[in-house]
């Protein structure tokens, strides 16, 4: 068995549900809005870092990007069409990794569309305060978004396969990324500059004071997918499906 | 030749154990009901076999080989487990066609199978717009896709209409016809006794019977025939010249029980009974079923201390 034909299956999967479509515009919407939003804002403070302010929507536009992972794995679970499913596709780990690649070659495309966007928009309302960022810096925070945005993605999906429910790993994700890690985090400091958000956003700051640096903190947001999937996977394999 | 083999197989969930050292074949080339009541491991076979569900011992092969081995297995063999297994969001067209796609199945394929189970004027509309019927039909569409030696339906015949049942039951019969191995389970038994030409039953997981339909019929229920007649003294004093001993029925007519209808009649003629009907009243799948199961009852009721 080959490892395309599956790929187009799941990729079919995705193009033929309306409502991942929609969320995919979601990502895309959500980011680029609210970016623009915070364009026309205040810049006086003194913690303002241009590159953030106008990517800022990424902080709205996660939360589509993981509604994405987690509910193109667990459409799957819907009336129990995951055995149609690996009764087709009997290799788990094959079918997995086709999966994978569906949710996070879209997330990754849309995410450097929309972080392109949003910078543009944002750019528009910020004028001069926007002015010292470099053309590396801007390349860096819109590849770096796109990256953050698959993994939170590829996060939710593991959650998504470890809880075989969409429901569970949103409740999951979206409380932990709202409050724990947006209160907590400004809170404490040192130990949640590691929690996956708040690392893998380092890459979207113009400059960084932590631990991290802004490849340094994706690797760490990688890891933390990695974990997700790892154990996603291992359900998948030990479980009857 | 492409038969299914399960041997020895057994599957524990905790303590409870669904399937119980099973040990079967089914051949190709005729269908084979797979019967038991609710919860007897029928389902819990089909899951084995695919491969989706891990024995906790023995072994379930299609074709001599584990169907997790076998590449683009949808191409071998077609199952229909669940009704519900199609997205409700989905498209028929599309959710065939996601199938078809991880098989590297002809697209044309879609077409025919969506013709072929009478549900193409509907493939355009979303799944969850669909009856019970119609989602079944679905069901059987994906497991007639890659055209498979070996067809694994489980009920598949539940909500389907009047309509659908005649059409299912022609459908199985030509796919044994054309030399495929059919396994279909059911709970209902003249459904069963309309298209199988072969029996599993199964209870609480253990083999109860495996046999041809005929045979396992003849061996469980008893001949009877049926008289009717205007002149019931008559035929009772008959009846008990040659040994045998009628009851009779809520609508007037007579059974007669352990008898050929051969030697009723001869009996009757010669010592001219008036007969208004008399006919033979061959065992139905029910009846044998019945008989089986409640044997089965007394074997394995719980023994109680005194």
């Amino acid at each position: 068995m080959y490892f395309a034909p599956v790929l187009r299956s799941e990729a079919l999967k995705v193009l033929s549900l309306r409502s991942l479509c929609a969320t995919l515009l979601a990502v895309l919407a959500a980011t680029t809005a609210f970016s623009a939003l915070a364009g026309v804002s205040d810049t006086s403070d003194p913690d303002f870092d241009p590159l953030f302010m106008a990517l800022s929507g990424v902080t709205p536009g996660q939360i589509a990007a993981i509604a994405f992972g987690a509910t193109a794995v667990s459409s799957e679970y819907q009336g129990n069409g995951i055995r149609l499913s690996l009764a087709a596709v009997p290799r788990r780990g094959r079918w997995f990794a086709a999966k994978l690649v569906a949710v996070a070659v879209p997330v990754f495309a849309v995410g450097l569309l929309s972080a392109f966007a949003a910078l543009v928009a944002a750019r528009a309302g910020l004028g001069a305060a926007a002015d010292g960022l470099g053309v590396g810096e801007q390349a860096r925070g819109v590849v770096g978004c796109a990256l953050y945005l698959m993994l939170m993605a590829l996060l939710a999906s593991g959650l998504a396969t470890l809880f075989r429910s969409g429901a569970a790993t949103l409740a999951t994700l979206i409380p932990f990324l709202l409050i724990v890690s947006f209160v907590i985090g400004d809170v404490a400091g040192g130990a949640t500059d590691f929690l996956p958000d708040r690392a893998g956003q380092v890459v979207l700051h113009q400059t960084h004071d932590g631990l991290l640096g802004p490849w340094g903190g994706l690797a760490v947001t990688a890891l933390w997918t990695a974990a997700a999937l790892v154990a996603g996977a291992w359900r998948l394999r030990t479980r009857d499906a | 030749m492409t038969s299914i083999d399960v041997r020895n197989l057994t599957k524990e969930y905790g303590t409870r154990r669904a399937v119980d050292d099973l040990t079967f074949t089914v051949s190709p080339g005729r269908v084979t009901g797979f019967l038991g009541p609710n919860g007897a491991g029928k389902s819990t076979t089909m899951r084995l076999v695919l491969g989706l569900d891990r024995p906790t011992s023995g072994t379930a092969t299609v074709g001599g080989r584990p169907y997790g081995t076998l590449a683009e297995p949808l191409r071998h063999v077609g199952a229909l487990l669940d009704a519900d297994s199609a997205h409700g969001s989905r498209t028929a067209r599309d959710h065939l066609r996601v199938l078809a796609a991880s098989n590297r199945i002809a697209p044309r394929r879609v077409e025919e199978v969506l013709e072929e189970t009478g549900i193409a004027s509907v493939a355009r509309r979303r799944v969850k717009t669909y009856s019970m019927g119609m989602r079944q039909r679905l069901g059987i569409a994906a497991a007639l896709l890659g055209d498979p030696e070996v067809v694994m339906l489980d009920e598949p015949s539940n909500g389907l209409d009047p309509e659908g049942i005649v059409w299912l039951r022609a459908l199985l019969r030509r796919l044994a016809a054309e030399g495929r191995t059919v396994l279909v389970s059911s709970h209902l038994m003249n459904e069963t006794a309309s298209f199988a030409d072969h029996l599993v039953v199964l209870g609480r997981g253990s083999l109860l019977a495996d046999l041809p339909m005929r045979d396992f019929i003849d061996a469980r229920v008893r001949p009877r025939v049926r008289v009717r007649t205007p002149d019931a003294t008559a035929l009772k004093a008959a009846l008990e010249r040659h040994g045998h001993d009628a009851v009779e029925g809520d609508d007037g007519s007579w059974s007669v029980h352990h008898a050929r209808v051969d030697d009723i009649g001869r009996a009757l003629s010669d010592a001219g009974v008036p007969l208004l009907e008399l006919s033979s009243d061959a065992g139905t799948l029910e009846q044998a079923y019945l008989d089986l199961t409640a044997t089965e009852a007394e074997f394995s009721a719980p023994h109680q201390e005194a």
